[in-house]
């Protein structure tokens, strides 16, 4: 028996680097149960120590940052400046998220401790995937968040189109697990591995990506996370989703979870397949071109501001795949510009539609919006700041974003792709224009003052103001990004 | 005379056959009972590949409990069953063709010249004291103790949503509270009252 | 003696199946779901028998996982189902048209 146990040779892995997740977990569950000892009146108790759970987390992740590459748990689990950054914006999108929300869910007896802990171990799955480096972790980090975006989606129990959202998306999110695992499932069997590391280093060899059986694991992959972004034609998801949960929900899906997505296709298509990116080049560029097209052509005939946010978060998808699709460091570097900016936009996009919205009015529709001018200039130039910079004109965040992913695929000599882009653009910035019009030159049909709190108020402010000042001074978060992904690519 | 392959191809055939019946029967309790009978041939099949844990694993977690979730799930619900066929024959062309053709390529890519013997050989044999569920074991808590915890921290969300979105609290329900049934004093359930003696009365009164 | 390709074609066939089962049955959530635990079956078929012919135990390790998963994942799939049923009185996909994508 002694000579059995001494077989097993183990070292305890070096937790340090995981230390954000570790706390982000214990402190889940101890919310998770002083929730319990709760009343409603005391909630905020809970939504305190939320608050509190992401900036201690936040605060670990700098303290830890060295800005080197470590591995461990055996290179299931890598911390490098790329992760460190993403988990930063991941921290303060959903504090943000969590303040936006306050409100909302309280004035439809919604406040529950349920909306904070699956929304921290939410948090946790999108650091479990962007700190991933083996299969069996993208897998499992990947699952831990749908899983709490489902239920989230399903809380609001008395809502007939929020159950039926969440059923939508639980079936279309499992089936793209299923397609997502097939493909892993092959490339274990060719590679013989699960780490991302063994894959690329399996992949590199010169003669080893010429196989049938390689391509269709990849085709695989590309299927399942073009599902998980809402890339066309796997879309179909996102407008119900979007329209059907609550505004709050939606803005915790479209926002932070897009920033976990992009570290995934990262890990899994660049460093784990970067042998292969010939093949996966032609996907991409197909996914890319039909989100484009498709987000913004819809997004038009919208009458619903969640739907249409949700075509242009379609539209959106197809620009960030752009820098990813060039195969190189600066298009990855790009891209991850995009998905920050975009993170950073739509949170203030949906955040507008919460603030306008009160007890038994949701503000979801164009109309809505009217007049918002007369009744609150200040906040209808937030708005408009938001729609300029998603409809992407200058000087504002989101045009820098475009400018960035278009350089890189003007440099990688794909000129056709960056025209269709534009092209695209122009007739996507349409609808964000429509809102700016409907804003200042129609007549208000609701008068009623906006009546949100003063801490959503100050921070939806912080979040329009942040749009204009990093687009008129974008380099430093462009410099922030480039470092990030140095590592990444040659 | 080799009996492994005589195993393979008869479970592969109930397990083909229970699976088409999966999806094609009109009960949901015989889909269910039919995914049952899926689930026990793979775990056979899975015997073969020498992953006993696994096998039995499947037969306890997925029939022992999921599966019991399912059919509690189709009995609790009282659905009509008419309107759930509508559009199952108009769809069954299309699906049909999406796999056979998918299929087919799947069986050129996976097929024999690629994964075929001479490629893979036949697989590695254990001797007989080999124990699959220790060699499991001790990678599971070493080598895998982070997506062990990660996995811990899904079924914890599993049952967090589960019970956030089914338990419903009806005032009027009536139950026991063991803890105050333990604690109940005497003078909480018998009241002494002095009264009067009643006086003598007669039966035929 | 059995090669691992047959193990693989039997893989592909499940998860075919699974994938006609969702396409034909796309407007009852019950057996859309029982479809879902086929492919997951199918993947779990594939890693097993990896697993054994590269004679390395991660696959099986990752199948445990997988098991793990599904059986949280079902457990909130039936849940949602359970509240869906309670607002709408159906499952069928069909009478769910309030949100047209």
């Amino acid at each position: 028996m002694e000579e059995q146990l001494a077989s097993v040779s183990f070292q305890v892995p070096d937790m340090t680097p995981a230390l954000p997740e570790i706390f982000v977990l214990t402190m889940a569950c101890v919310i998770l149960v002083v929730d319990l000892f709760l009343t409603d009146r005391n909630r905020v108790i809970t939504y305190l120590m939320s608050l509190a759970t992401l900036l201690g987390a936040a605060i670990l992740t700098f303290s830890l940052h060295t800005g080197e590459t470590v591995l461990s748990f055996d290179g299931s689990f890598i911390s490098d400046s790329m992760a460190d950054v993403l988990k930063f914006f991941i921290y303060l999108v959903c504090a943000a998220v969590f303040i936006y929300a306050r409100q909302y869910l309280i004035d439809r007896q919604l406040f529950k401790g349920e909306f904070y802990v699956l929304g921290l171990f939410g948090v946790l799955g999108m650091m479990v995937m962007v700190s991933a480096h083996s299969l069996l972790t993208i897998y499992l980090g990947l699952e831990l968040l749908a899983l709490c975006l489902y239920a989230m989606v399903a809380l609001q129990r008395d809502s007939g189109i929020a159950s039926e959202a969440a059923m939508k998306y639980f079936v279309l999110g499992a089936l793209a697990s299923g397609l997502l695992l097939y493909g892993m499932s092959i490339l274990y069997g060719i590679t013989g591995s699960l780490d991302i590391g063994d894959i690329g280093a399996y992949l590199a060899a010169p003669g080893s990506s010429d196989n049938l059986a390689l391509m269709f694991a990849v085709a695989f992959v590309i299927v399942g996370l073009a599902f998980k972004l809402g890339a066309v034609p796997f879309h179909m998801w996102i407008p119900d989703v979007y329209h059907g949960a609550s505004t709050p929900v939606t803005l915790y899906i479209g926002s932070a979870p897009k920033l976990a997505a992009f570290a995934l296709v990262m890990r899994l298509l660049v460093e784990g397949m970067e042998g292969l990116h010939v093949h996966w080049q032609d996907m991409l560029i197909v996914l890319a071109v039909l989100s484009m097209a498709a987000g913004n052509v819809i997004a038009i005939a919208q009458g619903n501001l969640k739907r249409m946010l949700a075509y242009s978060t379609i539209a959106h998808v197809g620009y960030l795949l752009l820098g990813i699709l060039t195969g190189v460091t600066t298009g990855y570097a790009a891209s991850m510009f995009y998905v920050i900016v975009y993170a950073i936009m739509t949170l203030g996009g949906f955040g507008m539609i919460i603030l306008l919205s009160r007890a038994g009015f949701e503000a979801e529709n164009l109309e809505d919006f009217k007049g918002l001018n007369e009744r609150s200039p200040w906040f209808a130039a937030m708005m408009a700041i938001l729609m300029f910079s998603m409809a992407g004109v200058p000087p504002f965040l989101g045009f820098w974003a475009k400018f960035a992913v278009l350089e890189a695929v003007v440099r990688a000599d794909m000129v056709w792709l960056a025209v269709v882009a534009v092209l695209f653009a122009i007739i996507g910035a349409y609808y964000y224009l429509r809102i700016i019009k409907l804003m200042y030159f129609d007549k208000a049909e609701e008068t009623t003052p906006l009546t949100s709190g003063t801490d959503m108020k100050l921070v939806m402010s912080v979040n329009g103001l942040a749009v204009l000042a990093l687009g008129i001074y974008p380099s430093a978060l462009l410099a922030l990004c480039a470092g990030a992904m140095a590592t990444f690519g040659g | 005379m080799n009996i492994e392959p005589i195993i393979f191809y008869f479970f592969s055939a109930i397990l083909v056959a229970a699976s088409a019946a999966v999806i094609t029967v009109r009960n949901p309790v015989h889909a269910a009972l039919s995914l049952v009978l899926a689930f026990f041939t793979s775990a056979i099949i899975w015997v073969l590949l020498e992953a006993e844990f696994l096998a039995i694993t499947l037969v306890l977690v997925y029939v022992g409990a999921v599966m019991v979730l399912f059919l509690f799930v189709v009995m609790m619900l009282d659905i009509n069953l008419v309107p759930l066929r509508e559009g199952f024959i108009r769809y069954l062309p299309v699906g049909a063709l999406v796999a056979i053709i998918m299929f087919v390529e799947m069986v050129i890519v996976v097929g024999s010249n690629r994964f075929g013997l001479d490629v893979f050989g036949a697989g590695m044999k254990h001797g007989p004291d080999y124990s699959n569920t220790k060699e499991l074991g001790s990678v599971l808590y070493t080598v895998y103790v982070y997506p062990f915890e990660i996995a811990a921290a899904i079924l914890l969300v599993a049952i967090i949503a589960a019970i956030a979105l089914t338990m419903r609290r009806r005032p009027a329900t009536k139950f026991q509270d063991p803890s105050k049934q333990v604690l109940v004093k005497r003078n909480e359930r018998v009241r002494m009252v002095k009264m009067a003696a009643e006086n003598k009365t007669t039966p035929n009164e | 003696m059995i090669a691992l390709s047959e193990f693989l074609i039997l893989g592909a066939l499940l998860f075919c199946l699974s994938v006609a089962g969702i396409f034909i049955n796309r407007k009852n959530v019950i057996i859309l779901l029982m479809a879902i635990e086929l492919m997951l079956l199918s993947v779990n078929m594939n890693f097993i028998a990896f697993s054994h012919y590269l004679g390395d135990v991660s696959g099986q390790v990752f199948v445990f996982f997988i098991l793990t998963v599904a059986a949280a994942e079902a457990a909130i799939g039936l849940a949602i189902l359970v509240v869906l049923f309670r607002n709408r009185r159906t499952i069928n996909v069909n009478n769910l048209d309030s949100l047209k994508g």
